[in-house]
C-alpha cells in the first residue's frame, strides 16, 4: 500500500452528507457513496483513499486504533470517548449545545442574575447517552449527580421519573419543547471535527496537512 | 473444584501465547537485549508491583493503573512501564556510583485501559547521569540499530523537543490557567482548541504564530531553520541548538537517515523535559518506540541527575509478524523397550540434540507421520524387546 494512501471513516446519518460534500469539494471522487447501500467500504483508487461508513460513536474508535487515518465526528462524541486522537480542524457543520434540561413545571430557582440555580440538583439523578460529559460537568461544579446511561430517548426519563433531568445534545430545541423540558444550564458547543490518528499524523503528515488545511479553508466563515 | 464459566475466562486486555507466537517474541527480546548489551548497557529487574506513591504520586490524576492493597492499606500498582521504577532503584539503592550508569530492562507491563493489550512486553534503555546531546544520541541511534537488527523495514522515528512549549510559556509568562489549557490541548493534540485558545487569548503575535506552527515543523534539519524567528527565546534556542547537534551525532551514528525533525510530537504534561522522540510503524496505529530525556524524574527521588532513555513495545511488533517459526526437535525416539528408548533419548541429548520421546509404542508409519506433523526432520527406532514387568508400554 502507498505510503501516502488515507483511510477515511464517516458517520452515517445526518452528517454524512455535509462529510461527502467536504470531501467532493477537495476533489475526492465521493458521488457514488451513499448511505442506503449496505456497502460500508468504498475504495477510491484514483484519490489513493479508501472511505469507512461508520456508526458516528465508533469513529473515534476506528481512528485510535489506526484502521482509519482520519474520520469525521462530533466534537460531542470526542468528548464523551475521550479517545487518544490528534483533533485537527473544526469543520464547522453539525452544530449542536450540550444542555441540562428539566420539566418545565419542575425548574430550579433562579440566582440575581437570572442563571439557575443548580445546587437544588444535588443527589439528583441526570439520564443522558453522555455519562462521561454529564460527569465532568457536575463535578467540575463540585456537585454530585447520579448519571444513568440510556442509548436514546432521554427525554421520556424525566416524563416517568426515572430521573430529575437530562443531559443531551439540542440542535433546534425541537425536541426539548415537544417534550415540555426547558434548558437550565449550557455546557458546551459541539461541531464536527476532522480527526487523525496520532501516528498517521506523523507518519502520513504531508498529505493529511494539506488535506486540513484545505479544509480549513473550505470551511472559513465569510 | 470445577471451574465456573467466570473461570474458563480471561480477564480484558489480557492473552496467551502458544509456543509459536512466545518463541518469536523471545527472539525479538533477546535479539533487543543483545544489542543494548553489546552497546554496554546492563540489564536491571525492577519488581511488578510498586507502590502507587513511587509511580504515580498525585492523587487527582485520572490513571490507568492496576490497583491493589498491601496488608497495612498501602496502594500497590502492578508496573505501567520500568522508567520510574529504575528511577526508584537507582536513587535508593544505587546512589554514588560512577556515571553515567546504563541499564537494559525487558518485562511485561500492565495497563488498565489500554487500547491495545493491557499487559505488554517492553524492552527498553535508560542511559542516567549524562546530560549531553551525545548521551540522547546514542539512545536514540541505539533504538534505531535494535530495530535493525530485528529486520524491521520500513519504520520512522520522529525527534522532537518538549522543552519548546515549556520555554514560551515561561518567556511569555502565561497565567497558570491559561497555561494548564494549552499543555491540556497540546497533550490531547486538539489543535482546534489550542487555536481557539490562542486566538482568544491576550499572548504577543509571534508566541500565537509558534503555537499553531509547532505541529506543523517535521521535515529534516530546514525545520530548525523555520524556527530561528523565535531563536531570541533561551529555552527556545537551547532546544534548536540541541536538536541540531543530536542529528549531527544521528549522521555520525549513521542512523541519521531513519530520523525525522518533528515539533509536532507533544506530550504535554508528562517527565520529558528535553529531545524526546517515537517510532512509527506504518499500519500501527500507536507508535512502537517512545522515548526522551527527563531530567528532573530523578530529582523526585531526591537525586538530582539528568536521565534519557526509551522503550520498545514488543507486544505491537509481534502483530506486525505473521510467519512465526518454532524451533522444532530434531529428533523422535520410539521403541518396544521402554529402558531402552529413555537411554537412547539421554545419549542423544547429552550430544546436544533436541530429542522428543515417545510415551508409548508406535508403529513406523505412526511415528513417521507424528513427526512430518510437528516438523521433526529425523526418527529413530530403539531396537529391545517389550518388558515383561509393568514398566512395559500399555496400550
Amino acid at each position: 500500500m502507498a505510503k501516502n494512501f488515507l483511510t477515511i471513516a464517516l458517520p452515517k446519518g445526518k452528517l454524512l452528507i455535509d462529510s461527502l460534500d467536504l470531501l467532493n469539494k477537495l476533489g475526492m471522487d465521493c458521488l457514488d457513496i451513499e448511505e442506503d447501500s449496505r456497502r460500508l467500504v468504498f475504495d477510491l483508487p484514483k484519490d489513493e483513499a479508501r472511505i469507512l461508513i461508520c456508526r458516528p460513536t465508533d469513529i473515534p474508535t476506528y481512528v485510535e486504533y489506526g484502521a482509519a487515518d482520519l474520520g469525521f465526528v462530533g466534537k460531542d462524541t470526542l468528548v464523551e470517548q475521550n479517545r487518544d486522537v490528534a483533533e485537527l480542524v473544526d469543520l464547522k457543520f453539525g452544530y449542536c449545545r450540550f444542555v441540562v434540561a428539566m420539566p418545565e413545571e419542575n425548574l430550579p430557582p433562579k440566582l440575581a442574575d437570572g442563571s439557575y440555580d443548580l445546587s437544588v440538583l444535588n443527589h439528583k439523578r441526570a439520564a443522558t447517552k453522555f455519562p462521561r460529559v454529564a460527569r465532568l460537568f457536575f463535578n467540575d461544579l463540585g456537585m454530585q449527580v447520579t448519571t444513568i446511561k440510556l442509548h436514546g430517548n432521554v427525554e421520556l426519563a424525566p416524563a416517568v421519573g426515572l430521573a430529575e433531568m437530562i443531559v443531551d445534545i439540542v440542535s433546534t430545541g425541537k425536541t426539548l419543547r415537544e417534550n415540555r423540558l426547558l434548558e437550565v444550564a449550557p455546557i458546551f458547543d459541539s461541531t464536527t471535527r476532522l480527526i487523525a490518528n496520532r501516528v498517521a499524523y506523523r507518519v502520513k503528515y504531508d498529505r493529511i496537512q494539506f488535506m486540513s488545511e484545505k479544509l480549513r479553508e473550505l470551511v472559513k466563515e465569510d | 473444584m470445577e471451574r465456573s464459566a467466570q473461570g474458563l475466562k480471561l480477564p480484558e486486555g489480557m492473552r496467551d501465547l502458544f509456543p509459536k507466537q512466545l518463541a518469536c517474541l523471545e527472539k525479538l527480546e533477546q535479539q533487543a537485549l543483545q544489542v543494548c548489551k553489546n552497546w554496554s548497557y546492563q540489564k536491571v529487574l525492577t519488581p511488578g508491583l510498586e507502590y502507587k506513591a513511587c509511580i504515580e504520586p498525585d492523587p487527582n490524576k485520572e490513571d490507568n493503573l492496576y490497583k491493589f492493597f498491601d496488608k497495612n492499606g498501602h496502594v500497590l500498582v502492578l508496573r505501567p512501564e520500568f522508567t520510574t521504577p529504575i528511577a526508584r532503584m537507582v536513587a535508593t539503592r544505587l546512589k554514588g556510583q560512577e556515571l553515567p550508569l546504563r541499564f537494559c530492562y525487558s518485562g511485561d507491563v500492565y495497563r488498565n485501559n489500554s487500547a491495545h493489550y493491557a499487559e505488554f512486553r517492553q524492552v527498553g534503555v535508560e542511559s542516567i547521569g549524562a546530560g549531553s546531546e551525545l548521551a540522547d544520541a546514542e539512545v536514540i541511534a541505539l533504538a534505531v540499530e535494535i530495530l535493525r537488527s530485528l529486520e524491521i523495514r520500513n519504520f520512522q522515528l520522529s525527534l522532537g523537543h518538549n522543552a519548546i512549549f515549556s520555554g514560551l510559556a515561561e518567556e511569555m509568562a502565561f497565567d497558570l490557567k491559561l497555561r494548564k489549557e494549552l499543555e491540556d490541548g497540546i497533550a490531547r493534540k486538539d489543535m482546534v482548541k489550542l487555536e481557539s485558545l490562542v486566538s482568544q487569548s491576550t499572548i504577543p503575535a509571534e508566541a500565537k504564530e509558534l503555537l499553531l506552527a509547532m505541529p506543523t515543523l517535521t521535515g529534516r534539519e530546514e525545520v530548525l531553520d523555520k524556527l530561528q524567528n523565535w531563536d531570541h527565546i533561551i529555552a527556545i534556542r537551547r532546544a534548536i541548538e540541541s536538536l541540531r547537534t543530536i542529528y549531527l551525532y544521528l549522521k555520525d551514528f549513521g542512523v541519521q537517515d531513519y530520523v525525522n525533525l518533528d515539533l509536532g510530537i507533544l506530550r504535554g504534561f508528562s517527565y520529558y523535559t528535553g529531545a524526546i522522540f517515537e517510532g512509527y510503524l506504518p499500519g500501527i496505529g500507536i507508535p512502537v518506540i517512545e522515548g526522551g530525556r527527563y531530567d528532573t524524574l530523578y530529582a523526585d527521588f531526591g537525586l538530582n541527575l539528568p536521565a534519557t532513555g526509551f522503550a520498545i513495545n514488543l507486544g505491537l511488533l509481534l502483530e506486525q509478524i505473521n510467519d512465526f517459526e518454532v524451533e522444532n526437535s530434531d529428533i523422535l525416539v520410539y521403541g518396544q523397550s521402554p529402558g531402552a528408548v529413555i537411554k537412547r533419548c539421554r545419549e542423544l541429548r547429552k550430544a546436544g540434540r533436541k530429542v522428543e520421546m515417545a510415551l508409548g509404542f508406535m508403529t513406523d508409519s505412526d511415528a513417521k507421520r507424528i513427526a512430518s506433523s510437528r516438523g521433526i526432520a529425523n526418527i529413530e527406532k530403539v531396537e529391545g524387546n517389550r518388558e515383561p514387568s509393568n514398566r512395559d508400554f500399555r496400550f
